[in-house]
């Protein structure tokens, strides 16, 4: 098992392809970001494209599609279910406005 | 550090089992490695946004000129970044030694260049009365408490990686790192970078007029 | 580029050899060395905590040299009783329960077992062990800073932890101490963490699959991989404490408080947020302080019931389920905090889902107990304690998991029973068991068998007449982390106290038969033999101690699963791990 050299990925013309496609999606986010949409649409439009973005990064720059599957399926799952869990401290986080000192 | 680690290598199959993985222990350790400091940042990113939304009072005043044209910058600064990193490992892979020295010096200038701007940006918004503890639009404090917090975490990990990276870049053309480092360095490099694509929306775009 | 067999060459020199050493077990040593201070100080802490419990006017001698604010008079004062409490914890949790059974004998004995040379990054386990010592030491100091040692707790809630000098006596120096040593024992237990993963999953001998590994080595893999991700919440929790304290940040701290009569100038925070971040941390921490006494026990028991355990992969099935479960419940410390209430809901469900696969194994042992003919030495009845004990603080966990019932006992002696037996008897248990079984291999000579039962039995039942009165004191209000107990209602229970603080000394004292034996063995100690507890693992297909490369440059190959006691072998009525016999099925 030749484990001293990583699986071959493809060449720079395709990450430079996928480079342009990753400033496409900041130049949307920039331009959402200025047609002034409610704070939480907006919130979930940007989260929804972070994660896009950072998946294609995950994907093709740090190569793990050209890895075995076994690893993506133990780190992502892993990671997604700890920020997953995090999620719990929303509720406390609504609550936080109604438990203000008026004069604040 | 590859002279001295054991690293599941080719060389003693028939030895050893085989790795699950399959790729270097260096390799694998910087993934775990990733995972974990990506759980560091969503904590912090997770009190930001719990904060955030505890504060009727939240500013946001940042607009297009200058922070978010800079931003767009130091965007398109880290990406490229990440971009000569891959070049740096394809040549490294392919053996050409003077072509890969050259990508990841490339690389730690872009960095550099990226941590620069970022403090140019932070003196300017220091000027404006910005604090940790102070906001000088009179909203809730906490906006500078997680700008700052925030942005400074990845500025040492960005400053980190440039220093990394510099010495691996000579490390590399002396012959005490091979390709399998220089790939390493390249997952934390473009982790830097991941990081940034939820910095930037998060803590810049959310936080406009 | 670099292959096993041209790992690092063996040191010469003392400082190469025992100081900066590489060698994972020089490491594990210098790690259960420190733990074993660690464990001598929280201890020390503890007998001057329930002194003043029992007695609270009690002069003791000396402790106005040590704090001369804290201890006027040599009798404590209620807040120099917090700060002790929260270095006791401190020290016990971090620097003991987390460093021994997990860093320590998880460092020694994870490469041999797997059949490795070292672990995968000799250099960076080296920096692991520098590091955590460097975190001990930053702690050490808060209390010789003025004001002295931290009062919140090992939990340091906020805003007590957070608002700076106006708290209270130790809450300036002290406290920032507190989380710059907590924020470098992350860093160290990361680095920690990745051995342990790179090397399990990379370095294993061949025929050493993951099926085969021993129980230990399966429980240092779960809890590196629960680890690598717990301490990355902990971490920026203490950074941003830190900023709290010093840099004039708001994030846990609330407007409006005045103390000290004095009106602090922070705003806007939540000490929530403190609770959930740090507790996010701190429950999976309780599994990895425990996981790995689990591992050891499992692995030791069979030597000793000369047979196997029931359910092995059931049981592996466990460690992973409960590591998995351990993210999912955080809340339950939080029950009364002014959490979400629903919220509750969500965390006590998993807390009382957790309680099942920890269930599982323990009846895994009790069946494998059962009806077997068991060798008595310490090491196994260390292991037959830790059952007990285990049981016992594990069922006063059912009813903490309830918001119900803990509503009334948060913060009461219940819960301090309930840890104490979980965390602070039975990790302790399975560290004892460990050493008993592994020093012989460690250094080379037989620890005394009279002395370690006398040993045992003192603490076996010492612990029992410590803890479990602590429940009924629970039950009866009493509040835990008070200094004195002057309230109507209390006052009865302090002869109750009185009880608990003899039993505390007289157990701490049966202690120092252990650190006897330990220290006459390793230089009088009669010599071991490589295998003396005909044992299958790889640890005893060595030399004891080992030489520099684990195998004396031998690649061993491994042909069996872990536990083929009670099997005709060529050796004996058990099968070692790199036997190529073959074994009929059974």
């Amino acid at each position: 098992m030749t484990t001293g050299e990583s699986a071959q990925g493809p060449g720079m013309k395709f990450f430079v392809a996928v480079w342009v496609g990753l400033m496409c999606i900041v130049g949307i986010e920039v331009i959402i970001t200025f047609r002034h949409l409610p704070p939480r649409e907006l919130l979930v439009w940007l989260l929804a494209l972070a994660f896009l973005e950072a998946g294609i990064a995950v994907w093709y720059f740090m190569h793990l599609k050209y890895e075995r599957a076994a690893l993506a399926w133990s780190l992502l799952p892993a990671l997604a279910f700890v920020v997953f869990m995090m999620d719990h401290i929303w509720p406390d986080a609504f609550r936080l406005l109604s438990m203000r000192l008026l004069s604040n | 550090m590859s002279q001295v680690d054991i690293t599941a290598e080719s060389g003693h199959a028939g030895l050893m089992e085989d790795s699950p993985y399959g790729i270097p222990s260096g390799k694998l350790a910087m993934w775990c490695f990733v995972i974990s400091d990506a759980v560091t940042f969503s904590a912090v990113l997770f009190a930001y946004g719990y904060l955030r939304i505890g504060s009727p009072d939240w500013s946001t005043p940042f607009q297009f000129s200058p922070t978010i044209l800079n931003g767009i910058g130091m965007t398109f600064i880290l990406l490229s970044s990440s971009l000569t990193m891959l070049a740096a490992v394809e040549a490294v892979k392919a053996g050409r030694k003077s072509a890969g020295f050259g990508w990841l010096c490339a690389t730690a200038l872009l960095g550099a260049l990226f941590a620069a701007l970022h403090l140019v940006e932070w003196g300017r918004m220091i000027d404006e009365g910005w604090r940790l503890f102070q906001n000088p639009l009179g909203g809730s404090v906490h906006f500078g408490a997680a700008f700052f917090s925030i942005t400074g975490l990845h500025l040492l990990h960005v400053v980190g990686g440039v220093c990394a990276l510099a010495v691996i870049a000579v490390g590399y053309r002396r012959g005490g790192y091979n390709s399998i480092d220089v790939e390493v360095a390249g997952i934390y490099w473009h982790f830097v970078d991941l990081v940034w694509m939820f910095v930037f929306p998060l803590v810049y775009l959310m936080n406009v007029q | 580029m670099s292959e096993a067999a041209h790992q690092h060459a063996e040191p010469t020199g003392f400082i190469r050899k025992y100081i900066f050493s590489v060698d994972h077990k020089v490491i594990g040593l210098q790690y259960i060395g420190l733990g074993i201070v660690a464990v001598v100080l929280g201890m020390i802490l503890s007998w001057l905590m329930r002194l003043h419990l029992g007695w609270s006017t009690l002069a003791i001698p000396g402790l106005e040299k040590l704090s001369p604010a804290g201890a006027p008079g040599n009798v404590m004062t209620p807040e120099y009783y917090l700060s002790l409490m929260t270095m006791h914890g401190t020290l016990m949790v971090f620097f003991v329960l987390t460093n021994v059974p997990f860093a320590g004998f998880g460092n020694y004995f994870l490469p041999i077992q797997v059949g490795a040379p070292d672990m995968a990054f000799p250099r960076m386990n080296m920096m692991s062990f520098w590091v955590t010592f460097t975190a001990f030491l930053v702690l050490i100091a808060a209390f010789f800073v003025p004001g002295g040692p931290p009062l919140s707790g090992w939990t340091a809630y906020a805003p007590l932890s957070a608002v700076g000098q106006d708290a209270g006596p130790g809450e300036g120096w002290g406290q920032t101490l507190w989380a710059l040593s907590i924020a470098i024992f992350c860093v160290a237990q990361l680095l920690g963490a990745l051995n342990f993963i790179a090397t399990t999953l990379d370095l294993r001998t061949k025929g050493m699959s993951l099926a085969r590994m021993p129980f230990s080595t399966w429980a240092w893999f779960i809890t590196s991989v629960i680890g690598l991700l717990a301490f990355a919440v902990l971490l920026p929790a203490c950074v941003l404490l830190i900023l709290d304290r010093t840099a004039g940040t708001s994030f846990f701290i609330p407007g409006g408080l005045v103390i000290s009569d004095r009106l602090q100038a922070h705003t806007g925070g939540s000490p929530l947020l403190w609770q959930h971040l740090f507790w996010f941390f701190g429950h999976p921490e309780v599994y990895i302080a425990i996981l790995p006494a689990i591992g050891i026990v499992s692995h030791i028991l069979p030597a000793f019931l000369r047979r196997p355990l029931l359910g092995p992969r059931v049981l592996i099935s466990c460690l992973a389920a409960i590591g998995f479960l351990s993210y999912m419940v955080w809340g339950h410390h939080m029950f009364v905090s002014g959490m979400n209430p629903f919220s509750a809901i969500l965390f006590s469900v998993p807390t009382l889902v957790i309680t099942i696969p920890a269930t599982i194994a323990t009846l895994l042992w009790i069946g494998s107990v059962y009806g077997a003919r068991i060798r008595f030495t310490c090491a196994s009845l260390f292991c037959l304690g830790f059952i007990s004990v285990f049981i016992s603080g594990g069922i006063s966990g059912f009813f903490l998991a309830q918001p119900s019932i803990d509503t009334y006992l948060h913060a009461t002696y219940f819960v301090v029973a309930h840890f104490h037996f979980v965390m602070g008897v039975a990790a302790i248990f399975g560290m004892f068991a460990g050493i008993y079984f592994w020093l012989p291999k460690m250094v080379g000579r037989m620890m005394n068998e009279t002395l370690g039962k006398i040993h045992f039995w003192f603490t076996f039942v010492g612990v029992y007449c410590i803890f479990m009165p602590m429940h009924y004191l629970g039950l009866a209000g009493n509040v835990r982390r008070y200094a004195a107990f002057t309230d109507d209602y209390l006052a009865p229970l302090i002869p109750v106290h009185q009880f608990i603080t003899i039993a505390a000394l007289i157990t701490g004292a049966a202690q120092f038969i252990f650190l006897f034996n330990l220290v006459w063995s390793r230089f009088r100690g009669p010599k071991a033999t490589e295998n003396p507890w005909q044992a299958t693992s790889l640890e005893w297909s060595t030399t004891s101690p080992p030489p520099f490369d684990n195998f004396g440059g031998r690649q061993l190959v491994v042909h069996q699963e872990p536990y083929l006691y009670g099997v005709e072998g060529s050796a004996g009525d058990y099968v070692m791990q790199t036997s190529p016999e073959t074994v009929e099925a059974r």
